[in-house]
């Protein structure tokens, strides 16, 4: 432990000693009287200076928590010497808030150890440490006092809340395995296609006995088959446009962990691609275990500053498979990405561009200059809007507050109408 | 904020007990005392705690001023100014510590309360016995002055060690 004196001490001593000389000098008693109290305390001073033995366990009550969610962690002091006061504070990370008293001063019998409960407000999601705890013990009258860090650091992972989603995007494509996913192809399924005539090979099952009658030649059923898909995330992490606590890269997050949490229950496969001053991807894949990757993925999101040139050429081609629906979560603000998610849907992907719009976060200004930046701004956003739709990528405007559902019903709408043509 | 408060009512107590004393040096004793004061609120009010030492220097010094200039007779009131400079001094710092808005249990707040008053009490006894010895008929000379001497120089050397 670091020991600190208190420059008090110091003090007492210069006026003792400047009091004593004083009155030996002039020879008046009062002088020696008036420094006494002054001499006592620098001398109790040092009587008190003994170091502490203070040990502290660091716990939380769990590792894995959900945003709004309370956590509780426990700091727990034991000093076979005791101490007369412990100062103990907890650091915290943005996004973690103690509702009790942090920091808060305890004093600490030699007897009995003494526990400190923090119960914390998960506000934010994101990987986070908690601890080491700062602790400082002083003695009574604070002339001495011993700082540490004490106890290890625990993780604690704050998963975003999932937003509950009535519908997805059905893709465009479907794969080749297995899922909840109607195909548009016809093969063995439940979902009746067409009729058409009997060709060698097919199964006698599928003869469809009423219509031959009726025709008197061999008709068979035709069924769509229930197909997986590919469904690639891409999140846009140049920017994050914020505004206190709330910003477009949380809303972003929120969204990607709803989507994959609904698209894997599905039995989809699902990737994430982060595009941003950092590259990062997870390879599309299906099961529990990529629901925990993608979350783990998603928390460690965050904006890095870049300047460098990147397209979609930067990435492995396995990270967007073909056929994939590229469900695209953005700002638009960075033109890197605009340019990746146009580059992609001119490469054939299918692509959805969902908006997460940074206008709420952004205040206008008050004079006229501001004012009318911000409307060339807003203008600049429709025309590039206006692009995306041109080369038949829906986009929509997802502001906070609204529900994502009504934003996929949107894009469902719009797809309904105006469907890609591929080359 | 009421420890400052306290702190700030002894510290004029003893200024006002030094320059009413002796009428013709109020100015001096008043100025010289304001000017400290104004050191302790500064310190107090901006919580710069490297103003105190400078703040209970200048009301010693009105206070030995005002000795010097009574000239003869002892103030038997000379400890009470010890104990209230030193209380000064104790709630101006344990004011300026709660600027970091520590949440402390009740027991921490009454046991540095407890041993303020402690020390307050032992300081007034250590001065009233500076005095008592000094009244007493042990007679005087060169031996006296000199163990004096040795014993102010044994407490200095430590204060400067300590320094």
């Amino acid at each position: 432990m670091t020991r600190l004196d208190s420059p008090r001490l110091a003090t007492y001593a210069g006026l003792a000693a400047f009091g004593l000389l004083a009155g030996l000098a002039v020879g008046r008693v009062e002088l020696v009287a008036l420094a006494a109290p002054f001499a006592l305390a620098a001398a109790v001073g040092r009587v008190l200076a003994r170091d502490p033995q203070l040990e502290a366990t660091l716990t939380v009550d769990r590792e894995r928590a959900l945003e709004g969610d309370d956590v509780h962690v426990t700091v727990e002091l034991a000093s076979p010497t005791g101490a007369d006061r412990v100062d103990v504070f907890l650091p915290l990370q943005e996004g973690l808030r103690a509702d009790g008293g942090n920091p808060r001063a305890v004093a600490l019998s030699a007897e009995a150890p003494r526990t400190l409960e923090y119960p914390l407000r998960c506000e934010r999601w994101g990987a986070f440490t908690v601890g080491p705890v700062y602790v400082r013990v002083s003695d009574r009258l604070d002339f001495h006092s011993w700082e540490a860090r004490l106890g290890r650091a625990q993780p604690l992972r704050v998963y975003p809340s999932v937003e509950m989603l009535r519908a997805l995007l059905e893709p465009l494509d479907t794969q080749v395995f297995v899922g909840n996913q109607l195909s548009r192809s016809r093969g063995d399924g439940i979902e009746f296609a067409d009729i058409r005539e009997y060709a060698p090979g097919d199964r006698v099952r599928n003869i469809n006995w009423h219509a031959s009658a009726r025709r008197g030649q061999l008709l068979v059923n035709d069924q769509h088959p229930e197909r997986n898909t590919d469904v690639v995330l891409f999140l846009d992490t140049f920017t994050d446009v914020r505004a206190g606590s709330h910003g477009t890269l949380d809303l972003t997050v929120r969204a990607a962990a709803s989507l994959a949490h609904l698209y894997l229950e599905r039995k989809d496969r699902v990737g994430v691609v982060s595009f941003g001053g950092y590259v990062s991807w997870l390879l599309p894949k299906s099961g529990t275990r990529q629901l925990y990757q993608i979350v783990d993925s998603l928390l460690q999101t965050g904006v890095v500053l870049s300047f460098a040139a990147k397209g979609i050429d930067v990435l492995p081609p396995r990270s967007l498979p073909p056929k994939a629906l590229v469900l695209a979560l953005s700002p638009l603000l960075d033109a890197r990405s605009a340019a990746a998610l146009l580059d992609l849907r001119a490469r054939g992907f299918d692509l959805v561009v969902v908006e997460v719009s940074p206008v709420p976060f952004v205040h206008p200004g008050s004079s006229e200059l501001d004012l009318l930046s911000y409307r060339l701004w807003r203008l600049s956003r429709e025309a590039l809007r206006a692009r995306y739709e041109q080369a038949g990528v829906p986009v929509v405007e997802w502001t906070e507050g609204e529900a994502l559902n009504v934003v996929l019903e949107e894009v469902t709408a719009f797809r309904r109408y105006a469907r890609p043509v591929r080359a | 904020m009421t420890l400052a408060a306290v702190s700030a009512a002894l510290y004029a107590a003893v200024v006002v007990y030094a320059a009413t004393r002796k009428p013709p040096i109020a100015v001096v004793a008043i100025g010289l005392g304001a000017i400290g004061g104004l050191l302790l609120l500064t310190a107090l009010v901006r919580r710069v705690d490297e103003l105190l030492p400078a703040s209970l220097a200048f009301v010693g010094i009105v206070y030995a001023i005002e000795i010097l200039a009574r000239g003869s007779g002892v103030d038997d009131r000379a400890p009470l100014v010890g104990v209230a400079l030193l209380l000064c001094a104790e709630l101006a710092t344990w004011s300026l510590d709660e600027r970091w808005s520590i949440k402390a249990e009740r027991a921490v707040v009454v046991a540095r309360a407890t041993a303020v008053a402690a020390l307050a009490l032992a300081g007034l006894g250590v001065g009233a016995l500076v005095l008592a010895l000094a009244a007493a008929p042990i007679g005087g000379g060169l031996l006296w002055t000199v163990l004096g001497a040795a014993a102010t120089l044994l407490v200095v050397a430590i204060a400067a060690r300590r320094i």
